[in-house]
């Protein structure tokens, strides 16, 4: 008995390991789902610098804080007023009054996660751009942020951001009433995941021998009525465009009579009308209408002239893993065109069909990742050492969908006259938002209390932005009047919503998953839409 | 289970000089894009911050967000229902919960948390379900914000108060402000019940849950996911017996995780781990902090606008995807003639409290403008008369000869459908 | 709200009142009332005031399922018609298509089901399982297996079950009429 109840307890034991994830996993689960583990440690190891601590300042801190960034640093020297302690969730309301505004933010955003460290700095950032310490200090952080900050202190910092390649971003984030505008200000930013859903090539018009060879070898005709139901829909596409290409001189059909005889010819492989595998494989017959192609938004990649002719540039990693895609794809020993996902779509077969598959799909990408690597080894040897699995895996994953994007100095776009003579044009709301925006900020570098703000003004200033003599579409008039009306006014509703959209940013950027916004995002929250202008 | 409501601070002393100097800059007066029935100044603040009442269904991603915003604004009478309690996953954005408050109700802690830190504002929880609560409760308030993951609680919402529309009491008309998320993607949309498209009206263009064909999951399994349905469509219910699986039950979840692993170890598939397992049965949608920050400052952005009048609102859809730069487009949902909530005919009729069912079916059919055959007929979910399938039309024939009177009171509602209707007719009944 | 409240003045005309009646049961009482069925197919409301629950009996007049009668359970939820209907096989019967438990493989039940597609809809295609079971997509492998492999047998087994036989080792309910 008493064996029989240890063995019990044993079973007891055992099945009460359970694999489920630990308390850290099951928090960030949600999240994980979107950016995984890669994503979480990259935000893990950020550190944030965020310029105020008003109510957009710390609702945007909330939602970098809430799914767990390293580090953040509020940098601010006001005094809480009795406007902020109303408008600002994270300030204690009237006890806060009169005491540093950063300090008594810090522990309301700190107590959101344990994980994440915080300070407050209750200094002026002017004062840390004047001593090289201290923008030594700036350039220190992975990511800075700035809400509403004087317009000539702003210039000022994104001047010194700009000035080494290797400096962190800064998102810049200005709004008054209703209207908004956020910059992110890059040289240049990565992206090996953009999850952006682009289909890669499954090879059915280059097949590898291994998967040519089943689909040749198939007898389609003599197999038995279940087997011929499953047979998977790239061997029935390989098939078909192989026997097309015997009978049409090696060419693919191009033109839309030999396309829709090419779907005759897999209508007529059908034993029975209802076989839904070569229904899926009449669907998917606009996979046979091209080779497998290299992109061209990949190929413009490929011929990128580097950040710098000298000297050190960032991503040195991602490019010199683009050149030797670059080199793969035109490879000898390679297939000609982009490295082979190992990803397979589900479709109609039996799970031995579809897992015989799948094995041959990952050989041969793995096959394919060991040419990359070979290439890899011989161009960027000091790369190839230090890349890591990971980081090569999602780069090849990712092929077909890489994005590479060049970003611009803040307040380059303000000197083009005629480039915003003609975003008014196109875009004239989001276009004339972001120039009343402009203005804005310009009357209150003056009086930052508002009191040299009117709609006179700031169709005046306005006007020298963009050129005396040039219209001014009415979008123009309709954003100056609601700045007019509520030059200085954080509201609680259009905090909220920019500490969403730039928070999304931010992770974006610090993640490389995902695709930041390139140019100025204008909100306006009467009409509630958003757009884009500006952008390079 | 509703906490008694704790009231923070002295509500009106609580209003410290300069409190809303961010507001009231919108408020003390128009901007270009105004109505000109906007009073700006004292009367509109009071009746936001005195007289408006606003509920808040759910209390989580969206919810949180959505009490802190109103509280912020100057919604001073807030209420919120939600019918979970707190688990350790929502701590990654909904932001009034701590590991401490894990597994208490979110409507409870959420209003203790904002009415402490928010002084001057009352936050009445109920946790429980909106179902719970009747017309009288649902007409108390001006505005109604939505942050739900179900369909099926804001299908019961929005024709909840499209019910509630009267159209001789202006106050009847309850704004439905509602909003969504799923991961880097959202959307927020004023709905005015009758004037605007509802919920009901745009039903298809939600997602279709997925779901695998059960021959798949049972004979050709190919991915992780048929082995995880294989385990809880089939293995659960056959092994289990009538117990119920609680996808909230670790002890389940391990259950069905090693069932489906077994499962796809047979089958050679690989990639069956313990969170696709769950996310598979529970339908785990991803959720982050700065979507749900994003949708529930827009609602309650058109919330503030509606209930001041300072700015036009939403007309009547924003959606937002995140995942590729910041695209959002806004549009005009437009209203379905054939909703089966806010559209179809309606008839108001006048008979004799003589006429029995069968004379009223008559004048249906003979009636040139409505134009109906067959119809059926039934009155707050009970049948009158069906004329099909044949059980239910022998139940209910004897009804044919009863007078409508005794079926239906005066200005009573009848449902009727018929193959010659889009959806349906409602007769508002009335006698002479 | 003032613009709210006076908007809903102006369209008092086009404000309705409707009856609380949720759009589900509605959509029900059209489904139902629409039917049109064959006389193989017939529906039992055990209780006749509740629409959301009813059985279903198939019996086939032609094909080798001729002479049985098949009740099929239907549990309709308050999320009709964005989620199909939920319907089960009551007895155990010897069908490709359908396995001991009483599930049914029919894609309009699960992965292809639509808001557009109704009752009557669901009801036709069951009564085609019964005419033409499907060997492909078998949910009773043996069955299926049987019907590729020799269809006399599967006829003969089919009749056998139908009158309650016991077929390897699986004893099947006697559903005939």
């Amino acid at each position: 008995m008493s064996t029989t109840g240890e063995s019990q307890n044993i079973e007891q034991a055992t099945s009460a390991i359970t694999d489920a994830p630990d308390n850290k996993t099951r928090r960030y689960d949600r999240q994980l789902r979107l950016w995984a583990a890669s994503g979480q440690s990259a935000l893990e190891s950020s550190r944030t610098l965020v310029l105020s601590s008003s109510a957009t300042a710390t609702s945007i801190l909330k939602n970098l804080v809430l799914p767990g960034i390293g580090h953040f640093t509020l940098l601010d020297p006001a005094i809480t007023t009795t406007a902020d302690a109303g408008n600002n969730f994270f300030i204690n309301a009237q006890e806060s009054i009169g005491k540093p505004r950063a300090a008594e933010a810090l522990p309301l955003l700190r107590e959101l996660n344990d994980s994440v460290d915080g300070e407050a700095v209750l200094k002026d950032v002017k004062e840390l751009l004047g001593t090289e310490d201290g923008r030594e200090t700036i350039r220190s952080f992975s990511l800075i942020i700035a809400h509403n900050l004087n317009k000539d202190v702003l210039d000022e910092l994104a001047e010194l951001l700009w000035a080494d390649l290797t400096n962190p971003p800064l998102i810049v984030v200005r709004s008054a009433g209703f209207l908004a505008d956020f910059f992110i200000q890059f040289h240049e930013h990565c992206v090996s995941q953009p999850h952006t859903d682009g289909t890669p090539s499954l090879r059915i018009t280059r097949p590898f021998p291994e998967l040519l060879r089943w689909a040749r070898e198939l007898d389609f005709d003599s197999v038995d009525p279940t087997t011929h139901a499953h047979i998977p829909f790239v061997v029935i596409l390989v098939r078909a465009v192989d026997d097309w290409r015997a009978k049409h001189d090696d060419k693919l059909p191009s033109t839309s009579a030999e396309k829709n005889e090419f779907k005759a010819q897999l209508r007529a492989m059908k034993h029975k009308p209802d076989e839904e595998n070569f229904d899926e494989a009449e669907a998917q017959a606009w996979r046979v209408w091209s080779e497998p192609t290299v992109p061209g938004e990949i190929t413009s990649l490929f011929t990128l002239p580097p950040l710098s002719a000298s000297g050190p540039t960032p991503n040195q990693s991602f490019h010199a893993l683009l050149r030797t895609l670059n080199a793969f794809v035109g490879s000898p020993g390679g297939p000609g065109c982009l490295p082979l996902s190992a990803a397979l779509p589900d479709m109609r077969t039996d799970t031995e069909s579809y897992v015989k598959l799948q094995n041959l799909y990952r050989d041969r990408s793995l096959h394919e990742k060991e040419h990359f690597k070979g290439i890899l080894s011989e161009i960027f040897p000091d790369i190839a050492a230090e890349v890591n699995e990971d980081e090569l895996d999602a780069f090849l994953k990712n092929a077909h969908q890489l994005r590479l994007l060049r970003g611009r100095r803040w307040g380059e776009w303000a000197k083009d006259k005629s480039a915003i003579a003609e975003a008014l044009q196109i875009f004239p709301r989001d276009a004339g938002t972001h120039v009343a925006l402009t203005a804005l900020s310009t009357l209150l570098s003056q009086a930052p209390d508002g009191s040299a703000v009117t709609a006179d003004a700031l169709r005046a200033e306005v006007q020298t932005l963009v050129g005396e003599g040039v219209e001014l579409p009415e979008e123009v008039d309709t954003a100056i009047g609601e700045l007019a009306r509520a030059p200085t006014a954080e509201l609680p509703n259009t905090a909220a919503f920019l500490g969403g959209m730039v928070a999304q940013e931010a992770i974006k950027m610090i993640t490389k998953q995902y695709v930041p916004v390139n140019g100025y995002c204008v909100v306006d929250l009467i009409d509630s839409t958003t757009g884009i202008v500006g952008t390079p | 289970m509703a906490a008694a409501t704790v009231l923070n601070g002295n509500a009106p002393s609580a209003d410290w000089p300069g409190r809303y100097h961010h507001v009231d800059q919108i408020l003390d007066k128009p901007g270009p894009r105004t109505d000109p029935s906007f009073l700006a100044g004292p009367g509109v603040k009071e009746f936001l911050r005195d007289q408006c009442k606003i509920l808040v269904i759910g209390a989580g991603g969206l919810g949180c967000e959505i009490l802190a915003n109103l509280a912020l604004s100057g919604f001073k009478d807030i209420h919120v229902i939600d019918m979970d309690t707190i688990d350790i996953s929502n701590l990654n954005r909904q932001f009034l919960f701590r590991p401490k408050d894990v597994g208490k109700p979110k409507a409870i802690v959420a209003a203790e948390f904002i009415m402490s830190r928010v002084p001057g504002v009352t936050v009445t929880p109920y946790y429980g379900k909106i179902q719970d609560k009747d017309d009288d409760y649902y007409m108390q308030f001006n505005l109604v914000i939505c942050g739900l993951d179900s369909v099926e609680a804001r299908r019961w919402i929005n024709a909840t108060l499209v019910n509630l529309v009267d159209p001789e009491n202006p106050e009847s008309l309850k704004p439905l402000i509602d909003g969504g998320t799923e991961g880097f993607k959202g959307q927020a949309r004023v709905i005015l019940p009758t004037i605007t498209s509802c919920y009901e009206c745009s039903l298809d263009m939600l997602n279709k849950p997925t779901a695998f064909p059960i021959c798949t999951i049972a004979n050709t399994p190919r991915l992780p996911e048929h082995c995880i349905e294989w385990a809880s469509v089939l293995e659960w219910p056959r092994v289990q017996g009538d117990k119920k699986l609680d996808t909230d039950n670790p002890e389940h979840i391990q259950w069905l995780y090693q069932v489906a692993s077994a499962r796809a170890k047979e089958f050679k598939i690989e990639g069956v781990t313990w969170s696709l397992t769950q996310g598979v049965v529970k339908n785990i949608i991803p959720a982050i902090a700065s979507t749900n920050a994003i949708i529930a400052a827009s609602c309650c952005n058109e919330a503030f606008k509606i209930a001041t009048s300072s700015s036009a609102y939403l007309n009547n859809y924003f959606m937002l995807i995140g995942t590729d730069g910041v695209y959002s487009f806004t549009f005009e949902h437009q209203k379905r003639d054939d909703c089966p909530v806010c559209g179809g005919e309606s008839l108001d009729i006048t008979i004799s409290r003589e006429w029995t069912v069968d004379r009223l079916i008559e004048m249906l059919v003979e009636r040139q403008d409505i134009q109906v055959k067959k119809p059926s007929l039934s009155s707050g979910g009970k049948q009158i008369y069906f004329q099909a399938p044949p059980q239910l039309e022998e139940a209910t024939r004897p009804n044919l000869e009863k007078k409508v009177l005794e079926l239906v009171e005066d200005g009573g509602d009848i449902t009727v459908t018929a193959t010659t209707l889009p959806f349906n007719l409602t007769l508002r009944v009335k006698y002479t | 709200m003032i613009k709210i409240w006076s908007m809903k003045k102006n369209e008092d005309a086009a404000a309705k009142k409707k009856p609380k009646t949720s759009a589900a049961q509605i959509r029900v009482q059209k489904d139902l009332t629409e039917l049109d069925l064959p006389s193989t197919m017939k529906t039992h409301f055990p209780d006749p005031a509740d629409l959301l629950n009813f059985t279903l009996t198939i019996t086939p007049d032609e094909g080798m399922y001729k002479g049985g009668a098949f009740v099929f359970s239907f549990v309709i939820n308050a999320n009709y018609p964005h989620e199909p209907p939920k319907v089960k096989c009551i007895p155990t019967i010897y069908h490709p298509n359908v396995d001991l438990e009483g599930n049914v493989c029919l894609n309009i039940l699960r992965e292809d089901w639509k808001p557009v597609l109704n009752l009557n809809s669901v009801m036709v295609g069951l009564q085609y399982l019964f005419l033409e079971p499907n060997a492909d997509d078998p949910l009773n492998k043996e069955a299926a297996e049987e019907l590729r492999r020799n269809r006399e047998q599967f006829i003969y087994n089919v009749k056998s079950a139908m009158r309650g036989g016991n077929i390897k080792g699986v004893q099947y309910d006697r559903v005939l009429v």
